[in-house]
């Protein structure tokens, strides 16, 4: 133990020599070597786990690649076949949009109303905070993703309920114009983690702004709008980056609720269940390597456009 | 002081730390065990039930052969194939592996298979189901037992349903269609007729009763017509009720046989490989039977075919070649390995075992083995292994069925796309 706090102290005392302006002493060199054989785990990890695969990816993207035989260069042929012969990708981008740009902004609204409702300061608030929270932390599980099967099977529990009120429903998981619908659903449900967000993004704003708008007459409606969404675009922002990031990446989901397949019809065929098909079902890596690099271009694209367009609707308390 | 014992402990524990992910990296390789044993790796996938049985037949093997080691690589079916190729893919293929017919071109095609002609023993097994694990003159793989696409049916729910069932010698696929309806409106819904199964095998014997190959060479052998008509027995299922509408149909589709309609005695009907049986008749806890499969009014072939459920391959890349054959030899031809695994791998691909653990085989696999041995003279020849690309052929029928069957495609349309896409995806 005693070692231990000897060794400590004389870091917490070279950063400040450093700052002086004195360079290389022969001590802070020394200091520095130790740093990165301590780090050196970490930068192994970060080469051989993470740089290493994504350079070799990029490498495969241009190959044909069978898993099983040597990766031949083929150039851009992936590239070229994915947005002009095949179908399936094009249809696997378009149902992936769509649950995007329906389940996002869904989840969003949802988790900011039940925000505004937890922050009136409810009595056993954190119980339902953490009761709210609880299917972010479930809603990307395997389990969850079997239980919405059985929930919105034909013989499950949602036509159950809709046959005591006289109606007879689809089986929603198997039909391919609602199996999505249930996909978003489940989405809109994991709205937990954007609430928590949501939720210490109000405790922010000062009360005395809503006192002072509430002395010139304004209305709740008002003091939301001109008050609440302003002060809280930064979190809004931040949400929705993270959202479109997390959503464009799904699989748990339509991998469990489709049998693995993204059926019915590859009406849940999500971008990310393609692409583990093409790789691993059907002996195409090159070409599913191709696709997670378009994905990763996709999604920056996307994420690059979103903090431009933030100029125009973010609000920074500090800008002004 | 300090200073230096301080970089002295941090070096070791950057050692440490190098030294784990570097275990971690290395993996287990071929070669020698530390007691100059023979290290073999064998993989299969399947059940907990088969995992315990595979290990017993590995000990026994083992207690034959004291200087050889196996060790057991076992995952389920689902994750199976990745697991494989990604080994495969790192040069850490496993000496001995087990496949199934859809991948065994995948894997013989790419030079991942050994051939073993004349290392195992083969006499025992019928040529024509032999034939079946070779690919151009190379035996590289072995088949461990047969198995049969048929029609599974609960005799006592049909009964129950007031319907009858007819003669499985003479019927056709209209009467096949009619017992279904017939079965759902007398148990008024209670009971389902059958459910709809999108299997290439069931594709398969429909093509032969026309006189269609079902791949020729490496193209898939189906004609257009031949798919609507296959497609019209279903949807007049679904018109007539006899299985369910297409939002439930793909919902079971893509369940396992004890959620399917048999085996939660809610239908009377399902086609699955006759190895399947016993698994059906343990979920409904009923009696169910084996029937064979209806034909094409004034069709001359019944277009029924046996097919291993299982291959035994050795790797092209394996240091112990000789050990590899002899485990293979052990698991197919020994009596006492066959004692072990029974029918878990299909009823034994060879005679001499099969008659020995015959009256030790559990009653499903009794009742498979006398259907089969019935049918006999009505089988077709099992087929030759599928094209390479071949995997995805039952994922494209199940999407093009389910497109036709829920109107969102016309057969014309969907047939003539099913054709294309299995033919680029053989031939790519």
């Amino acid at each position: 133990m005693t070692e231990v706090s000897v060794a400590v102290k004389p870091r917490r005392a070279v950063p400040e020599p450093a700052r002086g302006g004195h360079r290389s002493t022969k001590r802070s060199r020394r200091e520095a070597r130790a740093a990165y054989l301590f780090l050196a785990p970490w930068f192994v990890g970060l080469l051989v786990i993470t740089i290493g695969p994504i350079f070799a990816s990029l490498y495969l993207s241009f190959t044909d690649y069978s898993l099983l035989e040597e990766a031949k260069w083929i150039g851009f042929d992936n590239y070229i076949k994915m947005f002009t012969e095949d179908d399936r990708f094009l249809n696997s981008l378009q149902v992936t949009t769509v649950y995007v740009i329906v389940s996002v902004p869904l989840q969003l609204a949802f988790a900011l109303a039940l925000a505004l409702v937890l922050d009136r300061g409810l009595r056993g608030l954190s119980f339902y905070r953490s009761i709210f929270y609880l299917p972010s932390l479930l809603g990307g599980s395997v389990a969850i993703a079997i239980l919405w099967r059985k929930v919105f099977g034909a013989d499950g529990l949602v036509n159950a309920v809709l046959a005591m009120f006289g109606i007879e429903g689809p089986g929603w998981v198997g039909h391919p114009d609602y199996a999505l619908g249930t996909l978003i659903l489940l989405h809109v449900w994991t709205f937990g983690a954007p609430m928590i967000i949501f939720l210490a993004g109000l405790r922010q704003i000062p009360s005395s702004y809503y006192e002072a708008a509430s002395v010139d007459g304004a209305g709740k409606w008002r003091q939301f709008r001109s008050i609440t969404i302003p002060l809280l675009t930064p979190i809004i922002f931040f949400n929705l980056v993270l959202e479109l990031i997390k959503s464009f990446q799904s699989f748990t989901q339509a991998f469990i609720v489709s049998g693995g397949k993204g059926g019915p019809a590859d009406s849940t065929l999500f971008y990310t269940l393609y692409l583990y098909l093409e790789g691993f079902k059907n002996y195409d890596m090159g070409y599913a390597a191709a696709m997670a690099w378009v994905l990763l271009l996709i999604i920056a694209g996307l994420t690059g456009v979103n903090f431009l367009a933030s100029k125009y609707w973010v609000f920074y308390g500090d800008t002004k | 002081m300090s200073s230096g014992k301080k970089m002295w402990s941090a070096a070791l524990l950057a050692t440490a730390v190098l030294a784990v992910t570097a275990a971690c990296g290395s993996g287990s390789g071929g070669g020698e065990t530390a007691d100059g044993k023979i290290k073999l790796r064998f993989s299969y996938w399947g059940s907990d039930a088969r995992q315990k049985m595979t290990e017993e037949a590995i000990k026994k093997f083992e207690a034959k052969n004291p200087t050889i080691d196996v060790e057991g690589e076992f995952s389920d079916w689902a994750s199976y194939y990745e697991t494989l190729s990604t080994k495969v893919a790192g040069s850490d293929a496993p000496d001995v592996m087990s496949l199934e017919i859809r991948g065994l071109r995948e894997y013989a095609d790419r030079g991942t298979l050994a051939d073993v002609t004349g290392k195992v023993n083969t006499a025992d097994i019928d040529a024509k189901v032999l034939a079946t694990g070779a690919i151009d003159g190379k035996q590289y793989a072995i088949p461990t037992g047969v198995n049969a696409f048929s029609l599974i049916v609960n005799k006592a729910l049909v009964e129950q349903s007031k319907a009858e069932l007819p003669d499985d010698k003479t019927w056709t696929w209209d009467d096949y269609v009619a017992l279904a309806n017939k079965i759902t409106a007398g148990s008024g819904g209670k009971v389902i007729g059958t459910q709809l199964s999108w299997n290439p095998a069931y594709l398969q014997i429909y093509a032969t009763q026309k006189g269609e190959q079902f791949y020729n060479g490496n193209k898939l052998g189906v004609t257009p017509a031949t798919i609507k008509e296959w497609w019209s027995i279903m949807q007049n299922l679904i018109k007539g009720k006899g299985a369910p509408d297409a939002a439930k149909s793909a919902e079971i589709g893509a369940t396992s046989i004890d959620q399917s309609l048999l085996g939660t005695n809610t239908g009377a009907m399902g086609m699955w490989w006759s190895n399947q049986l016993g698994a059906a008749t343990k979920a409904s806890g009923q009696q169910l039977d084996l029937l064979r499969m209806p034909k094409i009014k004034g069709a001359t072939v019944g277009g029924m075919f046996t097919q291993p459920a299982m291959f035994y391959s050795a790797s092209s890349k394996t240091e112990h070649a000789a050990e590899a054959a002899k485990f293979i030899d052990f698991m197919i031809n020994d009596p006492e390995a066959g004692a072990i695994i029974l029918s878990d791998r299909g009823l034994p691909a060879s005679s001499k075992v099969l008659a020995a653990v015959r009256d030790k085989l559990p009653e499903a696999d009794q009742k498979t083995l006398t259907f089969l041995e019935e049918n006999k003279s009505e089988l077709s020849d099992p087929p030759a292994a599928p094209p390479k690309g071949s995997s995805a052929t039952e994922d494209i029928i199940t999407r093009y069925s389910e497109e036709v069957m829920f109107g969102r495609m016309t057969p014309d349309d969907a047939a003539q796309k099913l054709i294309t896409e299995v033919n680029a995806s053989i031939a790519g």
